[in-house]
C-alpha cells in the first residue's frame, strides 16, 4: 500500500496533543489543582462549589458561635455578681434580723443594702457591645429604671423576646434571657425582695420574712445560670463538631479538587518524553529522499 | 513499411512521451507542498502497430492521458468529516470562553451567594451593627457586580458570534461563487476535451474550505457541480452561485437567509452551525439560569426583607434590597441591582424592637428555599457549573475524535493523491533514461542514414 508520503500534519497533530497534556501537567503543578475549569470534571466543578459553600457557612457558624459566647460569658459573670451581691444582701438582712444591733447600725445596714440595690440596677443594666444584655430584644435601651412608686423600685422596660442564633445548619441556640424572665420572675422577683428587705430593715418588722424571700429569688436566679452553662456546653460540642466538618470539607476539596502531585509529575515527564519524540521526528523528517541521490 | 525514417519517428515519439512524462513530474515537484494539489501521472501506451504482411510493425508510444489521482469518495468523506470537526471547533472554543467565568469555586458568584448569607449569619448575633449590616450590603453588592459581569460578558461574546456569523457568511459566499466560476472553466475545458486535473484540485479545495463553514454536499449532475445545504438550499448550480444573505431576526441576532427563506437553525455542519448553536443554544441558555437565579434571589430577598422591620426610630417594614427584577425575569442578571445604599434598612427584627434579629432567620432561609427550577440558588449555580462544563467536556471529546476522524480520511488521501519525492525522482530516473535512449536511437538512424547517403558517394567515387 502507498503511504501518505506527508506524515507532517500528523506529526504536527502529535507534537500538538503532546504539548497540551505538557501545559496541563504544567497547569495542575502549578495550580495544585485538578479542575481548573468546569470541563476538567464538570461533576467535581460542581461539587466544588457546594464544597465551598459549605467551608463559608462553616467557618460563618463558628464566628458567630464566637459572637454568641461573648455575650454570653458577659452575661454569666453578670449574673454571678448579681448572686454574690444577693448573698451579701442575704448576710446583711441576718445580720439585721438578730436583734442586737443598735438602731444606728440598722440604719447603716439599710444604707448597705440599698447600695446593693443600686448595684444590682446597675448590672442588669449591663451591655455588650452597646446592647443590653438582659432587655430581650430591646437592647438598645437599659431594660431596669428607678421608680420610686414601683413596689419593687424599679421598672422593666425591656421586652420579653429572645433571639436565636444558629450555630449549625438548622441548630438554633438563644442567645440571651431577658431580665423580665431573671430578675422579675412573678413571686421570685430580685428587685421587689431586696426592696421589701430595706423597708423591713429600716422599719425592723418582718426581716426574716425578707431575707427568706431574698434568697429564694437568689436560689431562683441559680436555677436560670444553669441556660448559661447549657448554652456555653452547646457552643463548645458544636464548636468541635465544626472544627471536624471543616477537616473533612477541607479534605473533600482536595480529593475533588486536588492534584495528586506525584501523578502529575509523571504525567508531565511523559508529555514531555512524548513531546521530545515528536519533535525528534519532525527534525529528522525527510531530510533524506531519493533527490539527494541523482547526480 | 518500417524504413530508417519510420525508425526515426519511433524514436521521436519516445523523445517526445519521455519529455511530457518528464514535465508531469516536474509539475507534480514543484506542487509537492501546493494545497489541495493531486499527483498527476502519464498515462502511455504503445502506439497502434502496422500490420506488413504477417508482420505487426510498432508505431512507437503515445500518451495517452495526463490523469489527477484522487477518491471521489474519499473526498466527500473528507468533506463530512470537516464540515462536522469544523462545527465542533469552532463550539468549542467559545464553550470555552463561557466557561473561564464559571472555573472559580471560591470566587464569582457561586461563592458571592455563601458569602452573602455568611453575611447575614454574621449580623444574627448582633443585630443592630452598622458595621455587620453594611458588611450584608457590601456582600449584596458584590453578588449583583458579579451577575451583571458574568451577563455581559455572555451578552458581549454573543454579539461577537453575530458579526463572526456575518462574516462566515460572507466567506460562503465569496468561496460559492469562486465554485462557481471555476466550474465555468472547467466546463470549457472539458468541452474542448482538455483535461482540466488542477481546475479540478482548485475546485476541491474551495469546496473544503466551504465544508469548513457549512454543511454542503456536492450533488452529481450532468452538467457542473451542483452544491447544496443538507437541508436543501442551492449554492452553486453549474457556474451560478446563489449568495446567503443575513437579517436581523429574533433576538437582535442576524439570521442566515437563502433568498426569503430562514435556514439559520437547519444548518448542521461546518463553523456556522457551530457558532449559531452556541450564539442561539447555550449562551442564551446559560443567560436564563443566571436570570432565573438573580431574579429567585432578588424577588426572594426583597420578599423576606419585607417580613420584618428596619433599625429606623420607630422602626418601618423593610423595603426592598435589590431593585425589582423584570417581569420574567428576563435580563435579571444583567440589571440587577443593591437598590438599599443605608444598611440601617435591613429589616433584621421580627418583633419592632431593633434589637431583634427574628426576621434575619426568614432573610437566611432564602438560601434554602428552592427557586422556579426547584432548586436552591447555590444547587441552581452548581448545576450551572455542571452543565457549562458538561458542554464543554463533551464538546472537547467530540472534538478530539473528529480531528481524529479528519486526521485519518486525510491521510487516506495522501496516500492515493499525494506528491511522492521519492517516487516522482524514481520516476526521474526512468523517463531521463528513456530520454537518452531514445536520442542514442535517434543518433543511431543519423548515423546509418549517413551510411546510407555515403553508399551512394563512395560507389561513385569508386
Amino acid at each position: 500500500m502507498r503511504v501518505n508520503p506527508n506524515p507532517m500534519p500528523d506529526l504536527l497533530a502529535a507534537l500538538n496533543q503532546t504539548q497540551l497534556e505538557e501545559q496541563q501537567a504544567e497547569l495542575q503543578i502549578s495550580t495544585g489543582k485538578s479542575v481548573n475549569e468546569p470541563s476538567d470534571n464538570p461533576t467535581a466543578a460542581a461539587l466544588l462549589v457546594e464544597n465551598n459553600d459549605r467551608a463559608t457557612f462553616t467557618s460563618g457558624y463558628l464566628q458567630s458561635i464566637g459572637a454568641v459566647q461573648g455575650q454570653l460569658s458577659t452575661a454569666s459573670s453578670t449574673l454571678s455578681s448579681i448572686t454574690t451581691a444577693l448573698q451579701q444582701a442575704i448576710s446583711l438582712g441576718v445580720e439585721a434580723g438578730g436583734g442586737t444591733l443598735s438602731a444606728s447600725d440598722q440604719d447603716g445596714i439599710a444604707n448597705q443594702l440599698q447600695s446593693i440595690q443600686s448595684q444590682l440596677v446597675s448590672l442588669a443594666n449591663t451591655a455588650y457591645e452597646g446592647n443590653y444584655v438582659f432587655a430581650g430584644t430591646k437592647t438598645s435601651t437599659a431594660p431596669y429604671v428607678v421608680d420610686a412608686a414601683s413596689p419593687s423600685g424599679v421598672d422593666y422596660v425591656g421586652n420579653t423576646d429572645v433571639n436565636e442564633v444558629s450555630i449549625g445548619n438548622g441548630y438554633k441556640i438563644a442567645a440571651n434571657q431577658p431580665g423580665s424572665q431573671l430578675f422579675s420572675a412573678p413571686g421570685n422577683d430580685v428587685f421587689l425582695a431586696i426592696d421589701n428587705l430595706i423597708q423591713a430593715v429600716q422599719t425592723n418588722t418582718g426581716i426574716g420574712t425578707a431575707v427568706n424571700a431574698v434568697s429564694a429569688a437568689n436560689s431562683y436566679l441559680s436555677t436560670q445560670t444553669v441556660f448559661y452553662g447549657n448554652a456555653t456546653d452547646q457552643t463548645q460540642s458544636q464548636t468541635t463538631y465544626l472544627n471536624a466538618a471543616q477537616l473533612q470539607i477541607a479534605q473533600q476539596q482536595n480529593t475533588l479538587g486536588g492534584v495528586d502531585m506525584a501523578a502529575a509529575a509523571s504525567n508531565l515527564t511523559q508529555a514531555q518524553t512524548d513531546s521530545q519524540a515528536a519533535l525528534a521526528a519532525i527534525g529528522k523528517l525527510s531530510q533524506n529522499n531519493l533527490f539527494d541521490y541523482l547526480t | 513499411m518500417s524504413g530508417l525514417f519510420g525508425t526515426l519517428s519511433i524514436a521521436l515519439s519516445g523523445l517526445s512521451v519521455s519529455q511530457q512524462e518528464m514535465a508531469t513530474t516536474s509539475n507534480n515537484v514543484a506542487n509537492a507542498s501546493t494545497p489541495g494539489y493531486t499527483r498527476e501521472v502519464t498515462d502511455i501506451a504503445a502506439g497502434d502497430p502496422v500490420e506488413v504482411g504477417s508482420l505487426s510493425l510498432g508505431t512507437g508510444v503515445v500518451l495517452e492521458k495526463i490523469e489527477s489521482l484522487r477518491d471521489p469518495m474519499l473526498q466527500i468523506q473528507i468533506n463530512q468529516a470537516t464540515q462536522q470537526n469544523s462545527s465542533l471547533n469552532a463550539s468549542l472554543t467559545q464553550l470555552q470562553q463561557i466557561q473561564t467565568q464559571f472555573a472559580s469555586s471560591t470566587s464569582g458568584i457561586g461563592a458571592d451567594i455563601g458569602n452573602f448569607f455568611n453575611s447575614l449569619q454574621q449580623l444574627s448575633p448582633d443585630p443592630t451593627s452598622l458595621t455587620l449590616r453594611q458588611s450584608v450590603l457590601t456582600a449584596a453588592d458584590t453578588l449583583a457586580t458579579d451577575f451583571n459581569a458574568a451577563a455581559s460578558s455572555l451578552q458581549t461574546q454573543q454579539s461577537n458570534l453575530d458579526q463572526n456569523v456575518v462574516q462566515s457568511v460572507s466567506q460562503v459566499n465569496s468561496l460559492t461563487s469562486q465554485i462557481a466560476s471555476v466550474d465555468q472553466q472547467i466546463g470549457n475545458l472539458q468541452s474542448t476535451d482538455q483535461d482540466p486535473g488542477t481546475l479540478v484540485d482548485t475546485q476541491n479545495n474551495l469546496i473544503q474550505q466551504l465544508s469548513a463553514l457549512i454543511d454542503v454536499q456536492v450533488i452529481p449532475s450532468g452538467q457542473g457541480i451542483t452544491l447544496a445545504t443538507s437541508n436543501g438550499t442551492t449554492l452553486v448550480s453549474g457556474s451560478q452561485s446563489f449568495a446567503l444573505t443575513t437579517q436581523s431576526g429574533s433576538g437582535g441576532m442576524q439570521h442566515v437567509m437563502a433568498g426569503t427563506e430562514d435556514i439559520t437553525s437547519s444548518l448542521t455542519g461546518g463553523s456556522l452551525a457551530g457558532l449559531i448553536q452556541v450564539r442561539d443554544q447555550e449562551i442564551p441558555s446559560i443567560g436564563s439560569s443566571l436570570d432565573q437565579l438573580a431574579a429567585g434571589l432578588a424577588t426572594n430577598l426583597n420578599a423576606a426583607n419585607a417580613m420584618g422591620t428596619d433599625l429606623e426610630d420607630p422602626p418601618i417594614q423593610g423595603g426592598n434590597i435589590f431593585t425589582t427584577p423584570p417581569v420574567g425575569g428576563v435580563g435579571a442578571a444583567a440589571t440587577m441591582t443593591v437598590t438599599m445604599t443605608d444598611p440601617s434598612l435591613i429589616a433584621a427584627s421580627s418583633d419592632g424592637t431593633t434589637g431583634s434579629n427574628g426576621n434575619l432567620a426568614n432573610l437566611s432561609a432564602v438560601a434554602d428555599t428552592p427557586l422556579a427550577n426547584g432548586q436552591t440558588p447555590i444547587d441552581s449555580y452548581s448545576n450551572l457549573v455542571a452543565q457549562v462544563g458538561s458542554a464543554a467536556s463533551n464538546t472537547s471529546a467530540d472534538a478530539d475524535s473528529s480531528n481524529l476522524i479528519l486526521q485519518q480520511l486525510n491521510d487516506e488521501e495522501g496516500s492515493v493523491s499525494g506528491v511522492s519525492l521519492n517516487e516522482e525522482a524514481a520516476n526521474l530516473i526512468q523517463y531521463q533514461t528513456a530520454y537518452q535512449s531514445a536520442a542514442k536511437v535517434v543518433s543511431t538512424i543519423n548515423l546509418m542514414l549517413l551510411d546510407a547517403v555515403n553508399l551512394g558517394m563512395d560507389a561513385a567515387e569508386e
